[in-house]
């Protein structure tokens, strides 16, 4: 699976009644801005590399924690990050991210099951650590 | 390279996570790379000398066994001559079973070294495959780290770009919540419309107004019983 053909099949999928918005980010590695229809404000970013396909969305950065309950978040994130489904919790640089990986053999269903079920879990999560927000 | 999960670890708790700060430079990735690539090409040799030798160990042991054969014959052989008083035979026949036990002996000593040498390479191998493994693992975990690096940034670029997409988890927030707004506005506006083409809103218009149409139904069949029954009088 790469990201052009999943650009291509993605642009005229539906998944349970989701379509998806797919554009390019520009620069040197191929990564998709994927937009679900239903969850527009939590775009997924996905790249495909050697051993996995990698799916993230934005949470928030640090600076937009009150640094006070900084403690208290991550230990929700990890007490939450088991249960959710298809989604783990993680950081890269500043953002927080809720991210999945799947095989680079998985399905298209498996990637839309994956890219609907993320950005519906980051809007969730955004609204339970609103109140961490500072 | 060894323990590249670590490194990185300390590397991004000390901030160290930004590009052009890469923990391990792709300098030492291409050496790790092709240290992969010699250490699975000597592993190669190192089976195909393993096999080798056990192929050459199959064949002392066929040896030893024709030997160890060959000595009992020849016993049997002796013990026969030496029945029939014919000890010079018997002798003749000792000296080829000396002689054979100790080929016998020289092909039993061939096979318990090349044995040590089987055992050795085995064990070397066994290493070689379970380091290589953890080689192509940490590979793997500095490969994928970059790529992480390298596109977070990429997308982190697009964004600025992109000043629409550019926002706070605030702004995301009220944005989804405008979303779902307009979501439930349409959804009643659609329960509206439903009723306007129903007639069931004029229904409850009648209704709030004292005017009820299944209650007068009701009294008009009363009126209507009741002229029917003065009507039979």
């Amino acid at each position: 699976m790469d990201t052009q053909s999943l650009t291509l099949s993605l642009s005229e999928a539906v998944y349970a009644g989701r379509q998806f918005d797919v554009m390019p980010v520009a620069g040197e590695e191929p990564v998709l801005q994927i937009t679900v229809s239903g969850a527009t404000e939590t775009p997924v970013y996905l790249t495909v590399t050697e051993t996995q396909i990698l799916c993230l969305v934005y949470l928030f950065d640090e600076k937009e924690i009150q640094a006070a309950r900084l403690p208290e978040l991550h230990e929700s994130m990890l007490r939450i990050s088991v249960p959710m489904p298809l989604s783990a919790l993680g950081k890269v640089g500043e953002h927080y991210v809720v991210y999945g990986a799947l095989s680079p053999t998985s399905s298209e269903s498996d990637i839309m099951q994956e890219l609907v079920t993320l950005a519906d879990n980051a809007i969730d999560l955004l609204e339970t650590f609103e109140d961490v927000l500072a | 390279m060894r323990s590249v999960m670590k490194k990185i670890m300390t590397a991004m708790r000390g901030g160290v996570n930004e590009l052009g700060e890469a923990v391990v430079d792709n300098q030492s990735t291409r050496i790790f790379e092709q240290e992969i690539r010699d250490a699975d090409n000597e592993l190669r040799n190192a089976r195909r000398e393993l096999a080798g030798l056990m192929a050459e160990a199959a064949s002392l042991a066929r040896q030893i066994g024709n030997a160890e054969a060959e000595i009992s014959r020849r016993e049997n052989d002796a013990q026969k001559a030496l029945a029939a008083g014919q000890e010079d035979l018997a002798r003749e026949v000792a000296e080829r079973i000396v002689e054979t036990e100790r080929q016998h002996v020289d092909l039993s000593h061939a096979r318990q070294r090349l044995q040590v040498r089987i055992e050795q390479l085995k064990a070397r191998v066994q290493q070689a495959e379970k380091q290589l493994a953890e080689y192509k693992r940490e590979l793997q975990v500095v490969k994928t780290n970059e790529r992480v690096l390298r596109t977070t940034a990429q997308i982190d670029t697009s964004m600025n770009s992109n000043r629409s997409s550019l926002s706070g988890a605030k702004e995301t927030l009220e944005r989804i919540r405008e979303r779902q707004q307009r979501e439930e506005d349409r959804q009643n506006a659609h329960v509206q419309l439903d009723k306007e083409l129903s007639g069931a809103d004029l229904d409850e218009k009648l209704k709030a107004a004292g005017i009820d149409g299944s209650k007068q139904a009701v009294d008009d069949v009363l009126a209507r019983l009741k002229g029917a029954g003065s009507g039979s009088n």
